[in-house]
């Protein structure tokens, strides 16, 4: 009994903790205070902070939701393939590609930025065609840098396959294309799914690399708030990065009711 | 048939490749030769960027702080982490769910948007500098930003979801019934955790303590913002200097550098963990 209560305190605390930022900005973004400061708790409740929401906020949260749609279903078709190729095929030094594939996820995030804008400047300097501050550019580099999430999971999905399924639905006459549409595909569907939404998630809230790729054109929605912290302060922040958190809640409140929430513990953790 | 497979993986295999090899051999090559703007470089090989990286100790200093940061960083993570892990794995019902959701949607949320929530609470004019002024405790605010302690919290926020989400997993590799069987025969709670669980989780931890290390020596947007150019990591002099300076040469070297230090590291206890595993394996 006292050590299920000192669990119980010991867990409240640290959840506490955890959500305590995302709650005290959503408690300070019902300020309708017309002053430069945040006051917590508020002086005067009202929205006010979400209707003067600036607009470069909309328009940056507009383009990291596709960045991250469009990386995290990039790397997916590419990683599909490549896992089965993988698995199945008879390469030669099968763990070497997959640390090869897994590349990205040991090259610290800024060095990734650095690079990939050096790469760009000297294609440009090559071909006329400069890749940074604009939307290929950043997608590109995302793919590349969230594509292990996705390897990742599959490669575990598939370690633990059952192939006599698939031996199955080949005796009862399938075709090798019908057996991957009808039997391979849906059964990787549940690990692709956490696969490619843990991708699009680090692509959505990434810092690291998109402050070296972004600029004038293109700004994702992160470095927009990281430029408003640092230069200059606009209390709408508060209003906008709750809308993001509420977006979030109701992203993973979706994901459970219709996957479960266990495909999130196996992402990026291939053996 | 199995040919056909080897020619589905190459799309993506040689995509990495070439984005890899592309990308980490130009800025490698930058980092060799002068800088002369926009991703032009001198024809000539030179060492001079890594000079200027030896000849001051600024450079190294950072670099030992980012280590020394991370180190921290990661192991006050897990040591949070993984017991927060082990209790969600264990726990049946419904508060599982909501629990494990929070650290979703937790990871979910933009470091950005979490270290404004440091700030409005650790800030001078925040509620715990208040409550602690009221109460007599304090003279003057603690102070928050531009402080080591306070980088080091944003560093633990940034990884902390991932790692209970890592923690979780490895928690249920590991069969209840061995538990169980440990607590029959006399073992206690703490006996149960450092000789059966802790055992069975150490590679696991080992890679999740790597990986961890990783994120954190990459990170920079946490400690740029709390650090408030007071705490100047790795990650934030390679910011200053190439977006601020427009010095390639020399944020391509403290690049390499950066890469190079934290390969090293993986590599170093990678061969570690191998040689430990075969001890063990030998001594039973």
């Amino acid at each position: 009994m006292i050590r299920r209560l000192v669990t119980a305190l010991l867990l409240g605390t640290v959840f506490a903790l955890l959500l305590a930022p995302l709650a005290v900005i959503a408690i300070g973004s019902l300020d309708n205070g017309a002053h430069a400061y945040i006051a917590i708790p508020p002086e005067h409740f009202g929205i006010a902070s979400y209707l003067s929401i600036r607009p470069r906020f909309w328009v940056a949260l507009r383009l990291s939701l596709l960045l991250g749609t469009v990386s995290a279903v990039a790397a997916s078709l590419f990683a599909i393939p490549a896992c089965l190729g993988l698995t199945r095929g008879s390469m030669p030094a099968k763990e070497f590609i997959l640390v090869l594939l897994r590349a990205p996820l040991q090259i610290p995030a800024l060095v990734l930025g650095v690079s990939f804008l050096e790469m760009y400047y000297t294609i440009g300097h090559w071909t006329g065609w400069y890749a940074q501050d604009s939307f290929t550019g950043l997608a590109i580099a995302h793919s590349f840098a969230v594509a292990p999430y996705v390897v990742g999971t599959l490669v575990s999905v598939l370690q633990r396959y059952d192939n006599s399924i698939e031996e199955a639905a080949t005796i009862l006459g399938a075709s090798p294309m019908g057996t991957l549409w009808q039997i391979t595909l849906p059964l990787l569907r549940p690990g692709l799914f956490a696969g490619a939404l843990y991708a699009f998630a680090t692509s959505f809230s990434e810092v690291p690399i998109s402050i070296f790729l972004s600029g004038s054109h293109v700004t994702p929605f992160p470095v927009e708030i990281f430029n408003s912290l640092q230069f200059d302060f606009d209390p709408s922040v508060l209003a906008i990065s709750t809308v993001i958190t509420i977006i979030s809640m109701v992203t993973v409140f979706a994901m459970q009711r219709l996957l479960g929430l266990q495909i999130f513990l196996n992402v990026g953790a291939a053996e | 048939m199995k040919s056909r497979w080897n020619l589905a993986l190459l799309p993506g295999l040689v995509l990495t490749t070439a984005l890899l090899v592309g990308s980490q051999m130009l800025f490698l090559g930058a980092a060799f030769h002068e800088d002369l703007g926009q991703g032009r470089s001198g024809a000539a090989f030179t060492l001079e960027n890594f000079a200027a990286l030896v000849s001051d100790e600024y450079y190294l200093r950072s670099l030992f702080l980012s280590v020394w940061l991370s180190l921290l960083a990661t192991g006050l993570t897990l040591i949070v982490a993984f017991p927060v892990g082990y209790v969600l794995a264990r726990m049946r019902g419904v508060w599982s769910n909501i629990l494990l959701s929070a650290v979703v949607v937790s990871s979910f949320v933009t470091i950005v948007v979490k270290v404004l929530g440091l700030m409005l609470i650790f800030g001078s004019t925040g509620p715990i500098n208040r409550m602690l002024l009221q109460a007599g405790l304090v003279t003057t605010p603690i102070p928050f930003l531009g402080t080591q302690s306070g980088v080091l919290l944003g560093l633990v926020y940034y990884t902390f979801s991932y790692a209970v989400l890592l923690s979780y997993s490895m928690v249920a590799t590991v069969p209840r019934a061995l538990e169980e069987a440990a607590r029959v025969h006399g073992a206690s709670d703490f006996g149960v955790m450092r000789q059966v669980l802790l055992p069975l989780c150490l590679p696991g931890l080992t890679a999740a303590a790597l990986v961890l290390f990783n994120v954190d020596m990459g990170g920079f947007s946490s400690t740029a913002l709390i650090g408030a150019g007071k705490v100047i990591t790795l990650p934030v002099l390679i910011q200053r200097t190439v977006l601020l300076e427009n010095d390639y040469g020399l944020g391509a070297a403290l690049s390499a550098l950066l890469l190079g230090v934290v390969l090293l590291i993986n590599v170093a206890a990678g061969t570690v963990a191998a040689r430990s595993r075969t001890t063990a394996r030998l001594a039973t």
